[in-house]
């Protein structure tokens, strides 16, 4: 394709069906046209990838970055629903036509933007929920993982042993664990734990205590939020389980009782 | 919120609407872009268990605009209400349109495409919702 400048601006891509083309929280701002094939756009809520639109020939991908400025980082994934061909943009020849653009039109831009932040937001809320109840449904409302319901904090003071699931079997961190309901737990660690070893929401840690004599629980969970702890030098994780066993979750019992 | 002064010079008309009237009605023609001036403006959509509200409005935002940037002359897509007494500002489309038509085809295929993008993800809020109980 011919195009303004020197460097070609434009370049055409091809990806086999399963390919991410776009990562969510990545920071990138090239445009993406698509002229062959499906993409779907995918977010993640809380753990759990939905899928909020089919895109075809025609469409463009990544616009919302590019509109949003450089300091945004990609709201949602971009996958290769079959094998495609795509034409990226570099945002360069775009910048300069989007800045030399009326006012106006950019705030009426900006305002649309911002709602489709939010009815996206609003979406992906309403998917995560569908999603839960149907595999309530599939599994039996009997089952604790899947209910719906916000859960009742269990409050404990119990000591827990913790790395993350991608070190080696032998690290032990130290932690408390605050609370647990059915749906996850607080847990309060030294700040020096997080020196050596990443601790920002996102991160998955395997955990592991002891509730009943004799009776060693393990469990998976993945930082949702990051705060100080009430005593200096320590932090507090709020943590949604990522996976226990059934025995594990017997052996739980009352603690993930909703 | 303050309306921005390049907002202002394309006001071409300004319109007083009591509270619950209708300002935009979906399915409607129409390509009249609106600033919200003073109050508060509801956009719904009508669904099979009635009008779901999609956003709230206020000072400084537009109602309208995604028909304008489709490139197609489409009925409007949702309605906007207003929420008590409201006062929007007609903006001058003439102006605006030629506006729209001088940018390079690739950015308005950009800014159409995030429209596209806006009305798919109300159709799709809207699907969930008729979907739940």
């Amino acid at each position: 394709m011919k195009t303004e400048g020197k460097i070609s601006p434009v370049a055409r891509l091809k990806y086999a069906n399963g390919d991410l083309i776009i990562k969510e929280g990545d920071f990138g701002l090239s445009i993406y046209e698509i002229i062959s094939g499906k993409v779907g756009i995918f977010v993640d809520s809380s753990g759990t990838e939905i899928q909020v639109a089919t895109l075809g020939p025609g469409m463009i991908i990544g616009e919302m970055s590019f509109l949003a400025g450089t300091s945004s980082p990609r709201s949602a994934s971009a996958r290769a629903l079959e094998n495609c061909t795509l034409e990226a943009w570099h945002p360069n020849m775009l910048t300069t036509a989007y800045k030399q653009m009326p006012t106006i039109l950019r705030l009426i831009t900006g305002n649309s933007l911002k709602s489709l932040v939010r009815v996206n937001e609003m979406v992906s809320g309403f998917s995560l929920k569908k999603i839960r109840a149907e595999a309530e449904h599939v599994q039996g409302s009997s089952d604790p993982w899947a209910s719906k319901r916000k859960f009742y904090r269990k409050e404990i003071d119990k000591e827990c042993v913790y790395r993350p699931v991608n070190s080696p079997k032998n690290l032990k961190l130290f932690g408390r664990i605050n609370d647990i309901s059915r749906g996850g737990l607080q847990m309060v660690a030294k700040t020096s734990n997080s020196l050596d070893y990443s601790h920002v929401p996102g991160d998955e840690f395997f955990i592991s205590a002891q509730f009943k004599e004799r009776q060693k629980v393990n469990m998976t969970a993945k930082i949702i939020k990051l705060q100080k702890g009430e005593k200096s030098g320590t932090i507090s994780m709020g943590m949604t389980f990522t996976h226990m066993t059934h025995e594990d979750q017997k052996r739980l019992g009352f603690f993930l009782m909703p | 919120m303050t309306i921005n002064p390049q907002v202002y010079s394309i006001v071409v008309s300004e319109e007083s609407f009591p509270d619950k009237s209708v300002i935009i009605k979906e399915g409607s023609g129409g390509d009249w872009i609106y600033v919200i001036l003073e109050g508060r403006v509801k956009i719904k959509k009508q669904t099979s268990k009635g009008m779901l509200t999609i956003e709230t409005l206020t000072e400084g935002d537009f109602i309208g605009e995604t028909e304008l940037l489709k490139q197609s002359n489409v009925p409007r897509f949702t309605s906007a209400i207003a929420d008590g007494p409201v006062l929007v500002g007609t903006l001058d489309t003439e102006q605006l349109k030629r506006d729209w038509e001088a940018q390079p085809l690739r950015l308005k295929k950009l800014i159409s495409s995030l429209m596209q993008n806006l009305e798919d993800a109300i159709k799709n809020f809207v699907d969930l919702a008729e979907a739940s109980k």
